[in-house]
């Protein structure tokens, strides 16, 4: 690990294997580990109280130089989403929202200035999306919310970006060209985690709003 | 009349005003049956009349885009007196769209209500129309913003909800390709009741909007956006689908 994160990585992350694979990798020292599933799936938010206790628990944090969030739910069976039933869209796409939306709101908030935060999505390429809407949905949300992050934090020398990858998706079809790299889809431990540290290191001083591929090449 | 003149029958959500009745305006111009759906009865049904009178045929329905029920009624209602539906465009949007303020500021209430409308309110119509428009190998527009591009300091929630929409657009256009059915997204910039309110709740915004567009100018809801969204939903965009065209006269650099 380059010698600009030694003082260790603060991790906000879901408790999904995938998630605690990362937190391990990157030798997190301190980590909070969120609620993975809304208790209660209703058209209104029921869930709003748990996150507003989730969001206390992050404000409550020390302030850090660098911040990893990972809010992976559990990878689902894929479905066209017309045929997703009402209940597993606000199971699959608005709980992860609000939560993604929570957290890393929050996260910056804990943030040092000119530290580094970056959000690690488990985005689909699109050529794989079929099936697998709701991923894409919640991540592009959220690779945009990090471009407004990323703007309102420059002021004070943050930087905020995304890590990209399609490992927790498990995509075992792939139609058209093979991904360029024979790594498709990638190893948490090693694709996804090298992006994130270099995303978090001094090596990008001048990069900012940006979402980084860790997906072979997949697009 | 454009060659995609021949009749069709498509709603339009959120077009009791703005930028939704400029759409409608335009549709009526090719003769169209317009579909005015929005929560607003009085101001809808001024716009349906409007549609008529400009050479369509106007109707109205009332619809709440994040009620599933009431989408549900919305498009029986349509299928019940049309017979059919050839385009369907999502352009209602939360209330709060035009807020302007802090993201540390934006609760989870606000949130919600942003996904209700812009998210939920695309899967509820996609889900319920999807059969008359394979019926149809109709096209469905969903109208985003720039704002889904780059982010907004100040409109984050929206922001954010707009790109959830393009990305719903990628994935819809593959899964129903096959079915013949397109879905496509206009990202607009058009002069609007609910770009008087942004300019107002930011008053620096006004400054920034304008001085990025090479045209020089706001949008016209009907003859720059209107028509933009018609030629999606005709016959000539047969073979453009998954794809967001920017009618923004060059603002956004970088789609």
């Amino acid at each position: 690990m380059p010698g600009d994160l030694e003082r260790g990585v603060s991790f906000l992350g879901t408790g999904v294997r995938d998630a605690d694979q990362l937190a391990r990798s990157l030798a997190s020292r301190r980590r909070l580990t969120s609620p993975t599933a809304p208790p209660d799936p209703e058209w209104s938010w029921a869930w709003a109280d748990d996150l507003a206790a989730w969001r206390n628990e992050i404000e409550a944090l020390p302030s850090t130089d660098h911040v990893v969030v990972c809010t992976w739910v559990e990878a689902f069976p894929s479905i066209h989403l017309v045929e997703l039933e009402p209940m597993r869209w606000l199971q699959q796409v608005e709980w992860p929202t609000s939560l993604w939306f929570t957290t890393l709101v929050a996260a910056v908030g804990r943030c040092r200035d000119g530290g580094s935060v970056v959000a690690v999505l488990d985005r689909p390429a699109t050529l794989d999306a079929i099936g697998r809407g709701p991923a894409v949905v919640v991540a592009e949300g959220v690779i945009n919310l990090v471009r407004s992050l990323a703007a309102r934090e420059g002021g004070r020398g943050v930087r905020v970006n995304a890590v990209m990858s399609s490992r927790h998706s498990n995509v075992d079809e792939l139609l058209g060209s093979p991904p360029p790299l024979a790594t498709f889809p990638g190893r948490i431990d090693v694709e996804v985690a090298g992006a994130v540290r270099l995303l978090l290191s001094d090596d990008s001083v001048g990069i900012t709003g940006s979402a980084v591929s860790a997906t072979s090449g997949r697009r | 009349m454009t060659a995609a003149g021949s009749h069709r029958t498509v709603l339009v959500t959120g077009a009791s005003g703005g930028v939704g009745r400029g759409i409608a305006l335009a549709c009526a111009a090719d003769g169209w049956e317009v579909w005015i759906a929005a929560r607003r009865e009085t101001e809808g049904a001024a716009v349906a009349a409007e549609v008529t009178a400009a050479g369509g045929r106007g109707r109205f329905v009332a619809c709440d885009v994040g009620d599933e029920e009431s989408v549900r009624a919305t498009l029986d209602e349509v299928a019940t007196m049309s017979g059919r539906l050839d385009g369907l465009v999502h352009n209602a949007t939360s209330g709060r769209s035009s807020q302007s303020g802090s993201i540390t500021d934006v609760t989870v209430a606000d949130l919600e209500d942003h996904v209700r409308v812009a998210t939920r309110g695309f899967y509820l119509l996609a889900r319920c129309a999807f059969g008359m428009l394979c019926a149809s190998r109709g096209s469905l527009v969903v109208m985003t913003s720039e704002a889904g591009f780059e982010g907004k300091r100040l409109l984050a929630p929206y922001a954010m909800v707009k790109a959830q929409q393009r990305a719903l657009v990628a994935v819809l256009a593959r899964e129903w390709g096959p079915a013949g059915v397109r879905v496509n997204a206009v990202a607009p910039l058009a002069g609007s009741p609910a770009m008087d309110r942004a300019f107002v709740s930011d008053p620096t915004m006004q400054e920034r909007v304008m001085g990025r567009i090479p045209l020089g100018r706001l949008g016209d809801a009907t003859a720059d956006v209107g028509v933009a969204v018609r030629f999606l939903l005709g016959a000539d965009a047969r073979f453009i689908t998954g794809q967001t065209l920017m009618v923004d006269g060059g603002s956004c650099p970088s789609p």
